[in-house]
This record gives structure tokens, sequence and C-alpha cells, in this order.
């Protein structure tokens, strides 16, 4: 027994000797100098064309370029491409592209790279087919140019080819290895080094960056999912960026000059739709009943403790496509005098949400708790995310709540959503002039006649509730003091490309 | 021949062809319960960007047109040698996927149960012997709490003291053992104390009923009456005896952490089985699923085989024949 208890004490007093010896604040590969950031999740996997996932795009915005990308307005700047013009009949647009570029491997970049994406998008029916709807040939007259050809004009075009990395110029080579999934090549500031299942991914700076090479010699991406870890982990100085931060923390961290925090208004919406395939909720006036009801305040309050902006339309304020808009009020009497005239009494409402995204669930009782007093009963029914697809899609809730994410166009906003053949139309929402509307937009290359088309198509929307758009959240990141260069953005595109770190305390 | 007529390699031949069988029982119920369950894995990684061709395109390139059994019999052809597959997600070998994982898991769940046994023995011990009494009563509210506490708020409390607070450990994070055992350890500390203090909670009362069920047999009654010393009274007498029903909670409650402590594996961004696991349902990503679940299954196995043999050394009366 005493020989036992020894061995106890000695390696209890290793455990201490080793845990807490150095005087250091704790290593995380600090001699590399890399750029550290903590991002919520691990992402799916690295082909830019293939996957939908956030996580994924928040590393490979970073690897990957567009032929134009967005600036800090979202307005289309060059980018892979150097210069492009349009034919005066608007069905023609020739793309020259930037020269001396190279693929982090070494090869160099051609029009054949971009013709190969995007016949790729194509010919595989990729989830962002949708985005050459219009597109009807894609060709490399030489190794400089490429020309694309729609069949109708098409005044989204640059932000369909740029607005994400879901658009992505790959290298054929990676693709057809069948290692783009996992080691992802591109041109970007940064290229691929190493993933680790679980834990971390590593980019190193690309030195032969177009845009001129990064100020960091890479930037390490965390998986932290619990944000109070992660906010922890910057406090101690362990990570120099996050995105994953508790929005019940948001008011002591403003006051807090060790870190910056960046609470950017986004371009996401979160909204209730009604099923307008089943009975009473396909009547306007019970869906507008529900409109005045709901307390968006409310929710915003008990979804992200205020830090969100309640919209009755998409769009947030400051974006260039803002409608004003605010035909509605909480009023439960409003919502009482509709019900009577629509001669309807719901006694139940089957509402779909999701324990992938904890915000439907809580905006959930908040909404249960309105439509109390209109004598509606909502059952609040929380699925998994798959489970959630499957309802969604063969019409089985009465409402149901969802975020949209990603938005630059206003086409992406609306026409998949509330057009008659939209394919996210899950509420069965068809309004003639609303779909004239949205096909209009598609092809007006007016933009101001366009911005109308899509204010008045915005406003038929909300006034019919196709979508009861409830708030955009913010973009909430926190950084250190030791980062410069970076700049939060409203599109939640996530680049490292400018930042640098200078060496504080505990470097 | 001759091997298998010593009684050790009979046992061990004999729990092997039935562990097979458990395996392939395992393996069916896996196949099928994955299928049951509602949610579409092709329509998950499309996500809002869903078209009906894009759908058919995947679905045909993952395999999921085909039928259900000649599914499941390639499957389990290939399972048998090695080949678990490619993760739907990202094409990654299943296999290679758990191997990354494991020797986390394995970390965090051996620091746990020698965290847990540390504790839990010489309380429960003391608890038993002290029956009744104001010491006794003290280890049962203890365990009682720490049986109680969420393992997420003891997990962020320690992160607030020793990280945040005192800066003497890392909040998060796994460094593998051989690139840098001092990161390794310094990592492991905390989670490795939040799983062990939840365990020793547990194992505190099943070691302190174990103790108190042989105290009152007749033996310890007439060693104690034989004027032997009390020490060995209890640990050559007592403590010994009680150690079958110990190891076999012990066994259990190392299979369960190393089956994945999923909230634990979240709160220090733990590169895990529980959180794979769990991500993996999320997507329906079925082989990795169907593959940590074989895993797991196996490795409940051998905890079970190692259990069992372990009982013939602390009690020579077990036979394993």
């Amino acid at each position: 027994m005493r020989r036992a208890s020894a061995v106890i004490a000695v390696v209890i007093a290793m455990v201490l000797v080793v845990s807490c010896a150095p005087a250091e604040r704790v290593d995380l590969g600090r001699g590399s100098g890399n750029l550290i950031v903590a991002i919520a999740g691990e992402p799916d996997q690295l082909d830019p064309q293939k996957t939908s996932a956030y996580f994924s795009f928040e590393v490979l915005e970073n690897v990957f370029d567009t032929l134009v990308e967005p600036d800090a307005n979202l307005e289309m700047q060059p980018a892979l491409a150097a210069s492009w013009t349009v034919s005066p009949d608007q069905l023609v647009w020739t793309f020259r592209l930037r020269s001396g570029v190279q693929f982090h491997d070494g090869s160099p970049f051609t029009s054949a790279d971009v013709v190969y994406s995007y016949r790729r998008i194509i010919d595989e029916k990729l989830a962002n087919v949708g985005k050459f709807s219009a597109v009807t040939d894609v060709t490399a007259p030489d190794a400089n140019t490429v020309v694309i050809r729609v069949k109708q004009p098409t005044p989204n075009l640059l932000t369909n080819l740029g607005g994400f990395k879901g658009m992505a110029i790959v290298s054929r080579k990676n693709v057809e290895s069948g290692q783009i999934a996992t080691k992802p090549i591109g041109t970007g500031p940064f290229a691929f080094a190493s993933q680790k299942s679980g834990d971390s991914i590593v980019l190193r700076a690309n030195g032969n960056y177009w845009g001129g090479a990064p100020k960091v010699p890479g930037v390490t991406f965390q998986f932290i999912t619990e944000p109070t870890t992660a906010l922890s982990a910057l406090q101690a100085g362990e990570i120099d960026w996050t995105d994953s931060v508790p929005t019940q923390r948001i008011a002591q961290l403003q006051g807090d000059d060790s870190l910056h925090l960046a609470v950017t208004p986004g371009n996401d919406y979160w909204y209730l739709a009604l099923n307008e395939a089943r009975p009473p909720w396909n009547d306007v006036r019970v869906r507008r009943a529900v409109a005045y009801a709901i307390d968006r305040q409310s929710i915003v309050q008990a979804t992200s403790y205020g830090s969100a902006s309640a919209n009755q339309l998409a769009i947030p304020k400051g974006n260039p496509w803002y409608t004003p808009y605010d035909t509605y009020r909480y009023d439960v009497d409003e919502a009482k005098r509709l019900l009577r005239d629509a001669g309807a009494q719901p006694a139940k409402m089957d509402m779909l949400v999701t324990s992938e995204y904890p915000e439907t669930i809580t905006a959930a009782q908040v909404i249960a708790d309105n439509l109390k007093p209109l004598g509606i009963t909502v059952d609040i029914r929380t699925v998994d995310f798959a489970t959630w697809l499957d309802e969604q899609n063969n019409g089985h809730f009465d409402m149901l709540m969802l975020g949209w994410l990603g938005n630059i166009d206003p086409d992406d906003f609306y026409y998949a959503q509330h057009h008659t053949d939209g394919a996210n139309n899950a509420q069965k929402y068809s309004n003639p002039e609303v779909d004239r509307l949205l096909d209009a937009g598609r092809v007006e290359t007016n933009r101001a006649a366009r911005q109308q088309d899509y204010a008045r198509a915005a406003t038929i929307i909300a006034d019919d509730v196709s979508y009861l758009y409830l708030y955009n959240p913010s973009v909430i990141q926190a950084w250190t003091t030791n980062l410069s260069g970076y700049e939060a953005r409203r599109d939640g595109a996530i680049r490292f490309r400018t930042a640098s770190l200078t060496g504080g305390g505990d470097r | 021949m001759t091997v298998l007529t010593h009684p050790v390699a009979r046992f061990l031949a004999r729990r092997i062809a039935y562990s097979l069988v458990v395996l392939i029982g395992v393996l069916i119920a896996v196949f099928a319960l994955v299928q049951l369950v509602p949610g579409d894995p092709v329509r998950i990684a499309l996500g809002t960007r869903y078209t009906p061709e894009a759908y058919d395109a995947l679905r045909a390139a993952s395999g999921l047109d085909r039928p259900l059994f000649s599914q499941f019999f390639a499957y389990a052809a290939s399972a048998f040698t090695g080949d678990l597959g490619v993760s739907f997600r990202n094409g990654d070998p299943v296999a290679e996927i758990l191997l990354d994982r494991l020797p986390a898991t394995v970390s965090l769940a051996v620091a746990g149960i020698v965290i847990a046994l540390l504790i839990a023995v010489p309380a429960g011990i003391w608890s038993a012997l002290h029956e009744g009494r104001l010491s006794d009563a003290i280890v049962r509210v203890t365990s009682q709490f720490g049986v109680s506490i969420p393992d997420f708020w003891m997990g962020i409390l320690l992160i607030a003291l020793f990280s945040t607070t005192l800066g003497w450990l890392p909040t998060s994070g796994y460094r593998p053992l051989f690139e840098d055992p001092g990161g390794w350890l310094r990592h492991l500390v905390l989670p490795g104390l939040t799983v062990g203090l939840v365990a020793a909670a547990i194992l505190t009362r099943y070691v302190r009923s174990a103790v108190l069920e042989v105290a009152d047999m007749g033996y310890v009654r007439t060693a104690r009456s034989k004027g032997l010393p009390p020490r060995v009274v209890t640990f050559r007498h007592t403590v010994r005896n009680a150690l079958v029903p110990i190891l076999t909670i012990t066994g259990i409650q190392l299979a369960t952490i190393l089956g994945g402590v999923i909230v634990v594996e979240v709160v220090f961004a733990w590169p895990g089985l529980g959180r794979l696991v769990f991500n993996a349902v999320a997507a329906r990503d079925y082989p990795v699923i169907q593959g940590a679940v074989l895993l797991i299954a196996v490795l409940f196995l051998l905890i079970n085989l190692v259990v069992d043999l372990l009982y013939a050394v602390v009690d020579p009366r077990i036979r394993l024949a």
C-alpha cells in the first residue's frame, strides 16, 4: 500500500509540475506567428462548389477566388477578372483575366480553369447551378479571356459569379484527383496546409497572391462550438479572433477596452411562413392577424439579447436594396378584428422549429405566448434539421421559422422563396403580380427600374404575408487589440488577407 | 490445438466468437436504425441551395439510390476487411476519421477514470468504514452534489478559474501525446477533471455500498475478532473482496466515457468520438455513424473482456473456463 501511495503522489506531482510549470500563458503553437481564430464548428468539407456550410466558407473565403468579388458595400470589384465588358444587347459578357496568377500548387491560372469550374457546376448540377440559369455558354477564346453568353439581359450576373465562394474557380487537377474536399487548392491569399479532424485547420500565407502577400504567415482556425469557451480563450490570449460570442455578454463586452467587438447589421434574415396549402392560413386576413399579433421586439430580445434589428421586410437599413416598410404593429385588437372578418377561429397551430437553430425554439416560445390572446394554441414541434427539411418539403406544418443567409442580390432574397415556381416556396405562395415583378427584376438592366420592381414586389410579399419577416441578426465578432487591418463585413465573409498582428504582451 | 486446451485460451476463443456475433447484431441494428430515422442526407448536404436536379445528381453519386439490401451487404462485406466506407460529407475514409479521433477519446477516458478512481476509492472506503458518522455524511452529500451538477457547468467553472482567472491551463483544444507531451497533459487536465469528477461521484457511491456489503460478512468479523490490525482487516479482507463489483462499475463507466462525453467535448472543443457522432447524426452521414457505433461496440466488448479477465485476478475463486 505504501508503494502505491508513493506512486500516486509522484503522478500527482508530475501532473502539477508539467501543467503549471511554464510561467507563460499557455502554448498554442504561438511560435508559428499564425493568426489564431476560433469558429463555432467544423467545415463539413472543403470543396467550395459543393459545401453549403458557413463554417466551410469562413475558411474557404481565404483560400479561393471568384472572377469578381464584393467590396465592403457589396458592389462587385475585379478579382480574378481584371476587367469586363458587356455587349450593347446585354447578352455577351467578356472578361479579361488577371495575368500571372498561380494556383497554390504553382500551376498557372488560365481561362480554361474558369470554363472548367463553371462547367462543373452546370454539368454536375451542383447546388449553385441556379446562378447560371440565364447562362447559355461559357467559352475561352484565348488563355486570358472568358466569354459568357446569356439568354436574356442579366443585371445580377456579376453578383451571381462573385457573391460568395460557392462560385470559386477551382483547379481541375485538384478536383479530378478527388482531393478538393479535404486538400483544396485555390488561388487565394492563403493556401490550405493541414486539418486535424474535430480540432483545427491551418492555412499558410500565399506569397504570390495577386492582391499582395498577406501580412501574417498563416491562419489557424480552431473549432470551438461553445461560445463561452471561445470568449474565455480570447480573453486568455489563446486566440486572436472569434465569431463564437455569447450574445448575452455583448453589452458587457462593449465596455471592455481589451477587446474589439463588432456588431454589424447583417444581410441574413429570419422569417415565419404560414402554410397556404392548409386552411385557414390560405386566407390573407388570417395571416395578417398573425402578423399583427407577433411582438417582434420581444422576439429580438429573446433570441439575441437585443443585438438583432427587427424588420418587417427582408433587407436591413443600410443595404442598397433597402425598402422602408412599417405596415404592421403589435396590435392584438386589430388581429382579433381580422380573424372575425375572416370568420376563422383556428384553435391549434403546428409550428415547426429545429434544434439546429436554437433561435427558432426561443422565438417559438414568444410566438406561442403572442398568439394565445387570439385563442390559438401553438404546438411547438422541435425536430433536428434533417427532419425539419423533410417536413418543410412535404408541407407538414402550419407555420415554420427559419433564416435565409448570405444574401447580396434581391434575386437571392425573393425568387426562390416567393415566385410560384420558386424552389424554396414551401408555403405555396402564388401571386401573378409578384411573379411578374420577380421575372422582370431578373432581366431589368436599369438599376433604378430594377430597384422599383423589387421594392414593389417586397411590399406585396409583406402585405400578403407570404413571409412574416422578423429580424436581421447582427454579424458579431470579437478580436484582440493585437489584430489590426481586419474589418467585419455585413455579408459575413471572413477575410484575413489584410490582417496583421502586432506583438502584444504575451506573444 | 494444444494452445486451446489452456483454459484462458479457450475462454478467449469463445469470447471472440461471441463478440463477432454481437458485432454482426450491432451492424444490423445500426444499419436499420439509421435508415429509420427521418431526414435525408442528400437534402441536408444541399441545405438551402436545394434544386431537384442537384438532389438527383448527388443521390446517385452517393450510391443512395441502390436497394437497401444491396447497400447493407456491400457495407458488411467491406467492414470486415476494415474498410468502413467513406464519409458522405467530404469523401474521407471513415476508418481514418475514427483513428484520428481515437487518441483524444482514449486520453480523455483514461484521464477521467484515473481521476475518478483516485477520488472514489479512498472516499468510498472511508465513507463505508465510518458509516453513519459525519465524515460519511459529508462524502455522501458531496457525491450527491457531484452527480447532480451538470458537466457543462462544471467545465465552464473550471475554465473560468484555471484559464481565464489564473491563466494556468489552456481553455480548450487538444494536443497529440507523441507530438507534444507537455501540451497533451496541460490540455487534458481540465476536461479530464470534469469527466473524472462526475464519474467519481457515481463511483464513490458504488464503492461505499460494495465495501459496506462485505464489511457485514462473517469472515470480516472473524478477522477482526482474531485481533488483526484494522488496516489489515480493511485492505486484505474487506476491500479486496469488494473489488469485483467495483471493477464492474469501473468498466461500465470507462466504456461510457469512451462512447463519447459529448457535452464535455463541446465545452472544451475536444476532438473526440462524441462530437463526431453528434455531427454525423445531424448530417445523416450514414457511413460515419455506422463506423463510429461499430468502433464503440468493439471498445465495449474489449473492456468487458478485460474486466472478466481481471475478475479472475482479484478473485481466484472465479474461473474462466
